[in-house]
């Protein structure tokens, strides 16, 4: 595989960029492998990948219905965080942080990791009390984290509403300084090259219509370029999750639901932070082109429209300009929206299923970008060794059963309440 | 300044008002009328910013919302606002305007040296490079790149101006003011139905502004000024100019935001600077027109470039030359058009047409003109740096594939002409699909999905007559759906020139041995080359081009650049355009002010404010408020120069010492009546209720479905089919809901109401050992005895004469009740407990206080039942009844829930006895082991107990009632604490419960 | 903007409404002894379907009667409306 560098760079532009290689090839499938995951985003890029680098298995196809990096891990806001309450999530997500931190090197692409630090914003000292019982269990569990006044946030965000004019003031806020951003599209793009290069066979446009299971083993898929043996099959695909289930006559403990995202028009530099508003549901940052990147709550019915409505919308800002008060000022550029797989209590599921040889990643809500290498590492683990890793034992499908709830905000199973 | 670029005549400006104005430093003067780009353009400024990635001279390319170029700082009533286009900002008295991303100055500007650098800046080079060394990038490389990104400035202050919403119904919404839009709107509100043209321009009339068309025996603009005469007087009929349908979301609603005050020089106090339209429309007309296309060609980005069409807009609507000596390059007869209009202004212009000798009316009116022309020819690069210079012009083969020998011809403006895009942004975003039209190489509206009819230019038709004809019919015949009128105007007779057919040709090919940039997107400086590199790199999809170039992601979204784009990648993956597919059309069509989105819900008024009937009490006494939900109630009440800690502890001592009274108005209260009543509380609630009588109240905890504690509180028998429910504040308004979901769904066989009456009563809790005296004196006729009224017990009586309820309830644990009145009489019982409660050393307490008192009796509250914790880690088991199933009673069985080692609810105190333990803490075993440190439970709340005289905390722990005395630590790493406590009974004072029965 | 018609008050547009939830999902009688995996089945699985779906809403501004909705999860089109205990 081509290194990229800047020397390649200054070397690919005398001979006028004519010589790069293909990021990822476009293979025809085979008629079977080893593993085939179903999903070509993040996660799924990211499972391909850690299946050939940790555990030498190549013989791997990634099915992408579309084309890949087009679900969520290209529609989310880029933020990276692990600031987590419960123990499972602070532990997994920190994990994750650890291979954010190399990915770019280790992929050889530049995903743009930017710690630039994440600001929850509190507007009362009960919910000070909350966030100093998140931050506490971030940071016994190893991880950083600061409770921060008034005028600490002042210092760090003078753009935020400071003044008398306020209906809910700020009264501080935890920071988790090493969380931050990075480029979504490069992590799909840097997964699947490196996947790629080691052999696992990327195919796009291709839909499974439907699995085929034989005395409760997975044997393969049938797709719409014809069918496809398998000794492993990894499911990884966010919002449609319960689509397919539904072909395998499974019920899962999740919904599909609509997150609209939306940035502004770019302006220069102001905003240096990830900073999420507490008396509501708001979150902000801005991109290197300048771009105010916003989002908050849930379209609030079950969709799987890829496109949001104006109400949630406007209610989304009406906080956005409670907290930034200069937003208002910016014209509204882009608005998208992303299908999120909600589960009943806001955590994911990494596990086994009831068939065997089948894996189930899913459930990550609206939280799946970060946590985007450590699922594909552990579903890699999951799969390869047929048993789940320590860091994702907590994320199996019958706690809800059992009543092993990871609940980190407590709002319990309506789904649609974000 | 003289106005060199002004014409004579020409133009719909105002000549006889002089307006001046300022751009970077420098004063001119235009006219009323104006837009910023036609007055800098009368005044020979085509330099107005730099692009986004090589920082490459930025003119004007187009003259309204589709050009890429003009953004401008615009200084307007000392505000500095960013990103405005030049193009569409009107002039007005004294406006100032800067360019943007340029330093130090727009003529010459340092990051121009990207322009050099540019071939090792290709599609996606910042993804190859800048990782080395790893911190470098966030430390380095990103702060670097992002100061020379963005466009404007936006400062840190809040928006001054003043943003409205308005909701309006119509049967027809008509979005634009062409004749496709005109016609259409005229014909449905001649036939009665309730319409609503808007039009994104000051002026209407669309293309009628600019091209040479009669209908009937008039001008087309001359015909479309007498329509909308006539519509505007019509009672029927809604006309907005300055408005831009932006959004069709679900049901048939679409958004418009209305620009007021923008072209003014301020805007008055109560004037909005923009109105926000919801609009439900029965039917929608999609007459958006059309947007020229670019052709593609060496250094096509050079300012003096621009479309041919918003060169014959400078002439017609503002009397401004784009250049003297034009060079019109077209594949198509519009072009004509405009090189016939310079022509007519004494200006020789030079055609050239990529297409074979033709003929057509335009084309022979050309020729009769004298206007040179020349066939076959197309312009190979744009020379000069600032501004255009000459032109590399060469005949170019059948194929289109080779050009000839490269001549170079002077210019001043290159005038572009790549045919017409419909803008089906709107018809896209309703849901409908698109479909491609190889006649017009471009994609059209297919099936529409809700009721939306595209018309005009929108749709395709770029023939006046057919618009014509098209329109009067759809307007017709969706108005006679709706009002089933059958009131038909006839069409007018339009005299136009027929044009010939387009070339499908767009992009030129490289001279041998040149690497000209050929720029499709302007804006963010995507080049034919980068699409090139990006699908030799494996981007093949759309979406994945576009993300890897940006191309199409600027703020002009792509309007001149997507077609574009989706034909080299056509060409060069050798697919049709219709299998190569579009990106996504998604509202907004152009960008919309954050602040009119929002309108009115800012500041104090961004959620609404609910305030107790004697708040206004609390206020004159030194109340310090709390945000609780959307209540504000008191929290302490200072007295001198105490702060919180002091205040609260005063108050609370004084409730167990002597009386106090709490304004508890805000807890959720929801009347239950009906036969079964009893029955439903007993399903709702965890324990029993079948047997309480009339006149008595009894705790409650009711549970979701998944086993976790939803809310607890007292309810009251008032009478035999009447119930009187208390709810948590906090959880009110999902308790009433969750009632009415069992109700109406659940069990509709039980005969049961519920509302809500929270804002119908003023509650009072007067609690302390002296609060029984008080009552007494505030209820003389009353047996206030502990027989009379004992725990738990409620009576209805009168309050000097008003009525009231009295609940023996206590959440403070000491002798209390809970008095009731209806609101409008609320601020009377309160002064009166104050008045009478004087001789009992009566003091008001607020929330923090209440939650000492709470806390110290091991009281829970929505810190412990935080929707996670069930009914045994809260202690609460006592309350569940066997006997009887209720709500979440099955998911109490789950293996987590019955675990021995489950935690629960117990209470902490420091060794020292004054050390406080934050809340959030954890209680943990060994302070000092290494990270990550096993954790036992949290501490949920804290406060320092008035009866003890020492700090006093619940935490919710593993095997937490095996813990008790236990001696452990209490760990707060991020106030930097470890403190050794001893775990205690969470029933600190008086656990037998013996003062609230006293 | 969802424009829904409640079947007590007429049509509305979706700010007075809340959502609750799939409809098809039926409370397990009180009482009723039932396996683990029914009250599952009740409390925590979802179909989730892509296409129609049946769905309370509750019109909470309005008469805070819960309804039916069944509507298309990919268009948002409203097919129809019902009482709670009407049947499709």
């Amino acid at each position: 595989m081509q290194k990229y560098s800047v020397f390649n760079l200054i070397k690919n532009a005398f001979s006028g960029h004519q010589n790069w290689e293909v990021a990822w090839k476009d293979p025809t499938p085979k008629k079977s492998y080893d593993v085939i995951i179903i999903g070509g985003g993040g996660h799924g890029l990211a499972t391909a990948y850690y299946l050939a680098k940790e555990h030498n298995i190549t013989n791997v196809a990634i099915i992408e219905k579309g084309w890949i990096g087009g679900g969520n891990v290209g529609r989310n806001t880029t933020i990276i965080r692990s600031n987590f309450m419960h123990d499972a999530n602070g532990r997994f997500n920190e994990f994750s942080m650890d291979l954010w931190r190399n990915m770019s090197q280790e992929l050889n692409f530049n995903v743009m990791f930017s710690p630039r630090g994440i600001i929850n914003l509190a507007h009362s000292d009960a919910q000070m009390n909350v966030y100093a019982r998140r931050g506490n269990s971030m940071r016994l569990n190893g991880i950083d984290a600061v409770l921060l006044n008034r005028e600490e946030i002042k210092k760090i965000i003078p753009m935020a509403d400071f003044s008398e004019d306020v209906r809910f003031p700020i009264f501080g806020g935890l920071m988790q300084p090493s969380a931050g951003t990075a480029r979504h599209d490069a992590v799909a793009w840097g997964y699947a090259r490196q996947a790629d290069s080691m052999g696992v066979d990327i195919i796009q446009n291709c839909e499974v219509l439907s699995f085929d299971v034989v005395g409760g083993k997975i044997k393969g898929i049938r797709t719409s370029r014809g069918d496809i043996k398998a000794k492993k099959i990894g499911l990884c695909v966010a919002g449609s999750t319960s689509i397919l289930a539904e072909k395998l006559n499974m019920t899962l403990p999740i919904e599909t639901h609509l997150l609209q995202a939306c940035v502004s028009e770019p302006v220069k530099p102001l905003l240096d932070h990830v900073v999420t508003f507490g008396a509501g549901h708001f979150y902000c940052s801005q991109s290197d082109k300048g771009e105010m990147v916003m989002g908050g709550d849930l379209d609030g019915y079950n969709s799987y429209a890829q496109r949001g409505n104006l109400p949630t919308l406007q209610h989304v800002l009406t906080e956005g300009i409670a907290m930034f008060p200069f937003l208002s000022k910016l014209k509204m550029l882009r608005t998208w929206g992303g299908i999120m797989d909600m589960s009943m209590d806001g955590s994911p599921i990494i596990d086994k299923t009831h068939i065997e040889g089948l894996y189930l990643n899913c459930g990550w809500c609206y939280g799946g970008f970060k946590s985007t290498p450590a699922s594909g590492w552990t579903f890699a683990h999951t799969i390869a060794q047929d048993k789940v890793h320590k860091l994702n034992a907590d994320y199996n499908l019958n706690r809800f059963s059992k009543g092993y709830l990871l609940d980190e905000k407590g709002l319990g199973t309506k789904t649609w309440i974000s | 300044m003289s106005q060199n670029f002004r014409l004579e005549k020409e133009g719909l400006i105002n000549r006889s008002k002089k307006i001046s104005f300022k751009f970077n430093g420098k004063s001119f003067f235009g006219y009323e009328g104006d837009t910023l780009a036609s007055a800098l353009i009368a005044n020979g400024v085509h330099l107005v910013g730099r692009s986004f990635k090589y920082h490459r001279p930025r003119g004007f390319f187009g003259a309204g919302v589709d050009d890429p170029y003009a953004l401008v700082q615009l200084i307007r009533n000392n505000e500095s606002i960013p990103n405005v286009k030049a193009t569409e900002q009107e002039l007005f008295e004294g406006l100032e305007a800067k360019s943007v991303n340029c330093w130090p100055n727009v003529n010459f500007d340092i990051g121009g040296i990207n322009n050099f650098l540019r071939i090792f800046l290709p599609a996606g080079f910042y993804y190859k490079t800048f990782m080395w060394p790893k911190s470098f990038w966030y430390k380095i490389y990103e702060p670097f790149i992002r100061k020379a990104a963005g466009f404007g400035v936006v400062s840190h202050e809040p928006d001054k101006e003043r943003y409205e919403h308005k909701y309006e119904y119509c049967d027809l919404l008509i979005t634009g003011s062409g004749p496709s839009g005109i016609a259409s709107a005229y014909s449905a509100a001649k036939n009665g139905a309730k319409v609503i043209l808007a039009e994104d321009k000051p002026r209407f009339g669309g293309s009628l502004l600019t091209s040479d068309v009669n209908i009937g025996n008039e001008s087309g603009k001359e015909w479309a000024d007498k329509i909308i005469t006539e519509l505007k007087s019509m009672p029927n009929v809604v006309v907005k100019n300055r408005a831009q349908v932006f959004g069709y979301y679900d049901h048939n609603m679409l958004v418009m935001s209305e620009r007021l005050t923008e072209h003014l020089p301020k805007s008055d106090k109560f004037t909005p600077k923009q109105k926000l339209w919801y609009i439900r429309a029965k039917e929608v007309v999609i007459s958006s027109g059309s947007i020229e296309r670019p052709l593609v060609f060496g250094n096509n980005d050079t300012p003096g470039v621009l479309l041919s069409s918003a060169a014959k807009e400078y002439m017609k609507v503002y009397g401004v030359l784009v250049g003297k000596k034009p060079i019109i390059f077209t594949n198509n007869d519009s072009a004509y058009e405009t090189a016939i209009e310079f022509k007519k202004n004494g200006i020789d212009p030079v055609v050239l047409d990529s297409r074979k000798e033709l003929s057509s009316d335009l084309i022979n009116e050309a020729k009769n003109l004298n206007i040179k022309i020349k066939f076959e020819h197309v312009v190979v690069n744009a020379n000069g740096y600032r501004k255009v210079k000459s032109a590399d012009i060469a005949k170019i083969s059948d194929d289109k594939t080779a050009i000839g020998k490269v001549e170079k011809i002077e210019c001043d403006c290159i005038c572009v002409s790549g045919f017409w895009t419909p803008t089906i942004h709107l018809a896209s975003q309703s849901g409908g699909k698109t479909k491609f039209s190889k006649e017009i190489d471009a994609f059209l509206p297919d099936k529409s999905k809700q009721n939306e009819t595209t018309v005009g230019s929108a749709n395709g038709i770029f023939n006046l007559q057919d618009t014509l004809n098209n329109s009067f019919e759809v307007g017709y015949n969706l108005s006679n759906k709706i009002t089933k009128k059958e009131n038909k105007q006839s069409t007018p007779t339009v005299v136009e020139k027929k044009s010939s057919k387009h070339d499908k040709f767009w992009c030129v090919p490289l001279p041998e041995g040149k690497k000209y940039k050929r720029f499709l997107d302007f804006q963010n400086d995507v080049s034919v080359s980068d699409i090139e590199i990006a699908l030799k790199e494996g981007y093949r999809s759309i979406e994945h081009v576009k993300r890897y170039t940006t191309l199409g992601m600027a703020t002009d979204q792509g309007k001149t650049s997507n077609l574009n784009g989706l034909q080299l990648v056509s060409n060069i993956e050798n697919k049709v355009v219709p299998e190569v597919g579009h990106t996504t059309f998604r509202p907004p069509y152009t960008p919309v002010s954050i602040g009119a989105i929002v309108g009115r819900e800012i500041g104090k008024h961004s959620k609404p404010l609910r305030k107790s009937p004697m708040h206004s009490w609390h206020e004159n006494n030194n109340a310090v408020f709390v945000d609780a939900g959307l209540w504000l109630r008191p929290r302490y009440y200072k007295r001198g120069n105490e702060n919180l800690f002091d205040a609260s502890k005063r108050e609370a001592m004084n409730v167990r010492k002597n009386v106090g009274v709490c304004d508890v108005t805000t807890l959720g209260k929801i009347d239950v009546k009906g036969p079964d009543a009893a029955e439903f509380l007993n399903r709702v609630y965890t324990n029993a209720w079948l047997k309480l009588p009339v006149g008595k109240a009894r705790y409650g905890v009711m549970l979701r479905e998944d086993g976790i504690v939803m809310d607890d509180g007292t309810t009251t028998r008032v009478s035999e089919n009447h119930y009187h429910m208390t709810t948590t504040t906090a959880q009110a308004a999902n308790v009433l809901s969750h009632l009415e979901y069992y109700l109406q769904i659940v069990w509709p066989e039980l005969n049961v109401n519920v509302v809500s009456t929270t804002e119908q009563w003023a509650g009072a809790a007067i609690a302390g050992p002296k609060s029984r005296d008080l009552l007494q004196k505030l209820f003389p006729d009353l047996d206030c005895s502990n027989e009379g009224l004992p725990f738990m017990g409620f009576v209805e009586t009168k309050l000097f004469g008003v009525y009231a309820r009295i609940f023996r309830i206590s959440f403070s644990g000491e002798l209390a009740y809970e008095v009731n009145v209806e609101s409008n009489n609320g601020n009377f019982m309160w002064e009166k407990i104050i008045e009478i409660g004087e001789e009992y050393k009566i003091q008001p307490y607020g929330t923090e206080a209440l939650s000492t008192l709470r806390i110290e009796m091991g009281h829970v509250a929505g810190s412990e039942l935080d929707g996670r914790t069930t009914p045994y880690d809260n202690s609460l088991e006592g309350l569940l009844s066997k006997k009887k199933d209720f709500i979440g009673k099955r998911s109490l069985q789950k293996e987590a829930f019955i675990a021995s080692k489950r935690e629960k609810i117990v209470g902490v105190v420091p060794l020292d006895k004054k050390t406080s333990i934050p809340e959030g803490s954890y209680i943990v075993r060994d302070a000092n082991s290494k990270l990550p440190i096993p954790k036992l439970g949290h501490v949920s709340a804290s406060c320092w107990s008035v009866e003890y005289d020492n700090p006093f905390s619940l935490a919710i722990i593993k095997d937490g009632k095996n813990m008790i005395g236990q001696k452990l630590f209490a760990l707060s790493p991020l106030k930097n604490k470890s403190i050794p406590v001893e775990i205690v009974s969470s029933h600190y004072v008086d656990p037998k419960g013996e003062r609230v029965r006293s | 903007m969802l424009y829904i018609k409640c079947p007590y008050c007429g049509i509305r547009a979706q700010t007075e409404f809340a959502y609750g939830g799939d409809a098809t999902v039926k409370r397990p009688e009180l009482n009723k002894e039932i396996t683990d995996k029914e009250w599952d089945e009740f409390v925590y699985l979802r179909k989730s379907l892509r296409g129609k779906h049946l769905e309370f809403w509750h019109h909470i501004s309005g008469c805070r009667q819960w309804f039916k909705v069944q509507r298309d999860t990919t268009t948002h089109e409203i097919f129809k409306t019902l009482k709670p205990h009407e049947e499709l």
